[in-house]
């Protein structure tokens, strides 16, 4: 995976480099807007764009929008230290795929960035996902797991839903607040950690080889068994 | 305006205070201009009746006592005479002088009015003692006077009730505008304490004391507004520039919890360290995102909730875990809230809420999130609990920023949950409260209907 990083700020451009690279991955740095965009829009092919929404030349939302006019299609993950909701919406507005509020943990960063880069190209939609012996029909709503129906929630749907269509990737408790709550706070309560844990014991009990897996301090992953 | 505080009121009871001494002064003055005026009508009647007795008495030394006797019922005017002997026995005239009487006296003239009436009226007369022991009276009656003293009299009294209706009238209509615009001023100080810090006392322009007044007291509004923004801001300015070198510090020991050669008892302390950090971040953030809330742009963006709904996703979501935690979490959401919001912070709101009631309460506590009606159609969610509850006292400041019970010091939190749903709340113009549940603890949202 190849990702582009525009930031102004040098430490923490190393350090989301530096992380990135450490994880296999090759990063490169733009320090302003202009140099950004050029990048972006330049003959190198990368599958995400990380932009910090305060540039120096050219700020983020407007090197988004003029990405997009040019043509790219690459996902873009918005890094904002304005923490209001409207910073998101104007950022989701622009052409931006996601967005991250400054501070956050690097495993939050990677796995948006994982999900952005792995994000399925526009296509017939499948209407069925499958992963290992669990099958999940969106039409009909229905989901088994090795031919036996499990009776799910519409909530806990959702969630499994979005875990299956994110197979094999990290799926922090943030993102999974906001995709399938639509909540862009983080409550107290364990909410994610009891949803997932009734979920677990609708799908996992009693198999032999469980689907949901916890990645402490990261999150959470929906793999099939190797 | 009730009419008892009308008269209660400083500025009527000096209008009457005013109007009492200004009658007071409208008769005196009616007292000094009677005297004057019927002491110079008396000298002007005295002054003709002399006139008058002078030249009945140059005849008399003239010519004689005959010749007066024939000339005074021949005398026209308003005069009456009388002539009188060494007797005293009236030779001529109505008016017999009274034996020794000299010099000026009041008399009783025998007189008929219009109707034919026997009467007396009084009169002013002046003796003369005769040389022969006889005596001329020449006297004019009163009633020349009172013409004009009755006038004047009667103009005094006009003008004494036009002084009390018109100070009256004076009185009432300039207390009831004073008492218009102390109550205005009222009403706007207490829109202030309220916390409405924008209002300002209205001036009318007049430039007079109360627009003084008004403008001295919008200064010191002004003043507790911008001591009350500066102490906002201070918050907001310590938590924005210090997240900078904080991040950075979290994302140091990151890199350095990142490395294989970190020894794992050096990374278990980084781990709790960046812990700590994003936890002081977070705070932060939250004091940023109270300020954002509270200037109020996010108004632009609202549009038709129902609140009602909000609530149930949000019991949806919070069910297990207060299930896992031993308690119970119930929605009574049948009454439909629409209001015009923002339904992310809505959101926020009632999931603030009910953390906090799940955090501060014991395993077995009931939790209900209610949407109901009140009597005057607006609408209102609670959310409540049978828990322990807090102290009237501290119920009333719950929603202060980095407020804490005592109780749940050793609970985890930042003490600003609730000040974000009361600056949520405050946006969308609903009025928020923290009651006795009884056992218990009851957060009530009253939206404006």
């Amino acid at each position: 995976m190849k990702v582009l990083i525009i930031e102004d700020d040098e430490d923490g451009a190393a350090f989301l480099a530096s992380g990135i690279a450490e994880r296999g991955h090759e990063a490169d740095v733009a320090r302003n807007g202009r140099d950004g965009l050029v990048m972006a829009t330049g003959p190198q092919r990368y599958d995400v764009v990380i932009v910090d929404r305060m540039l120096p030349e050219l700020d983020g939302l407007s090197l988004v929008k003029a990405m997009r006019a040019a043509g790219s299609a690459t996902p873009a993950l918005f890094l904002t230290s304005l923490s209001g909701i409207d910073a998101r919406v104007e950022g989701l507005e622009a052409g931006g795929d996601d967005y991250l509020v400054k501070p956050f943990a690097f495993t939050e960063l990677m796995a948006r960035v994982t999900a952005l880069a792995r994000r399925p190209t526009l296509g017939a939609e499948p209407t069925v996902l499958v992963v290992g012996d669990l099958e999940m029909d969106l039409i009909r709503r229905t989901v088994k797991r090795s031919g036996q129906a499990i009776d799910l929630q519409p909530r806990e749907f959702q969630l499994l839903e979005f875990l299956m269509r994110s197979e094999g990737r990290v799926v922090t408790r943030s993102m999974l607040l906001e995709k399938v709550w639509s909540f862009h706070f983080d409550p107290q309560t364990n909410i994610v950690e009891t949803h997932i844990s009734r979920l677990r014991a609708k799908v996992d009990r009693g198999q032999a080889t469980p689907l949901i897996h916890t990645l402490r301090g990261a999150g959470y992953t929906l793999r099939a068994p190797n | 305006m009730p009419q008892t505080r009308l008269f209660r009121t400083s500025s009527f009871r000096l209008a009457a205070i005013y109007l009492a001494l200004f009658t007071v002064s409208v008769l005196f003055l009616g007292a000094v201009v009677y005297a004057v005026v019927h002491t110079q009508i008396a000298a002007e009647i005295d002054q003709d009746i002399d006139d008058e007795s002078a030249a009945l008495l140059k005849e008399y030394s003239a010519h004689g006592r005959d010749r007066l006797q024939a000339l005074i019922p021949t005398r026209g005017g308003s005069f009456a005479y009388g002539l009188v002997d060494a007797n005293g026995k009236l030779i001529v005239g109505e008016l017999a002088a009274p034996a020794g009487a000299a010099g000026w006296t009041y008399m009783q003239e025998p007189d008929s009015d219009e109707s034919g009436a026997e009467g007396t009226v009084d009169v002013r007369a002046l003796v003369t003692r005769l040389d022969d022991g006889g005596a001329l009276v020449v006297a004019d009656e009163w009633r020349g006077a009172r013409g004009p003293i009755h006038a004047l009299l009667s103009a005094f009294a006009w003008a004494l009730a036009a002084t009390l209706v018109l100070g009256t009238i004076g009185g009432v209509l300039l207390s009831s505008q004073a008492l218009k615009r102390i109550e205005a001023m009222r009403s706007a100080a207490q829109a202030i304490v309220a916390g409405d810090w924008r209002r300002r006392i209205p001036e009318t322009g007049a430039d007079d004391e109360l627009d003084h007044l008004a403008r001295t007291f919008n200064l010191m509004f002004d003043r507790i507004e911008s001591l009350l923004e500066a102490h906002k801001a201070v918050g907001a300015t310590v938590a924005h520039d210090l997240r900078r070198p904080l991040t950075r510090m979290a994302q140091r020991l990151e890199t350095q919890l990142g490395r294989e050669t970190t020894r794992p008892e050096t990374a278990a302390a980084l781990e709790a360290a960046i812990a700590d950090i994003h936890g002081v971040l977070a705070t932060f953030n939250a004091i940023l995102r109270i300020g954002q809330i509270e200037s109020g742009a996010r108004r632009a963006g609202f549009r038709e909730v129902d609140l009602a709904v909000v609530a149930r996703d949000i019991v949806d979501a919070f069910q297990p875990a207060a299930e896992e935690e031993g308690k119970s979490l119930t929605a009574e959401l049948d009454e439909a809230l629409p209001l015009s919001g923002d339904r992310e912070l809505l959101t926020q709101m009632v999931a603030n809420v009910v953390d906090n009631a799940l955090r501060h309460t014991p395993s077995g506590t009931h939790i209900v999130v209610a949407s109901a009606r009140r009597a005057d159609d607006g609408g209102r969610l609670t959310v409540s609990d049978d828990g322990p509850g807090a102290p009237e006292a501290e119920r009333k400041r719950i929603f202060e920023r980095f407020y804490r019970l005592d109780a749940a010091r050793s609970t985890p939190g930042d003490g600003l949950g609730l000040s974000v749903v009361a600056a949520i709340a405050e946006l969308h113009g609903m009025a928020y409260a923290a009651e006795d549940n009884a056992p218990g603890l009851r957060i009530v949202f009253d939206m404006r209907n």
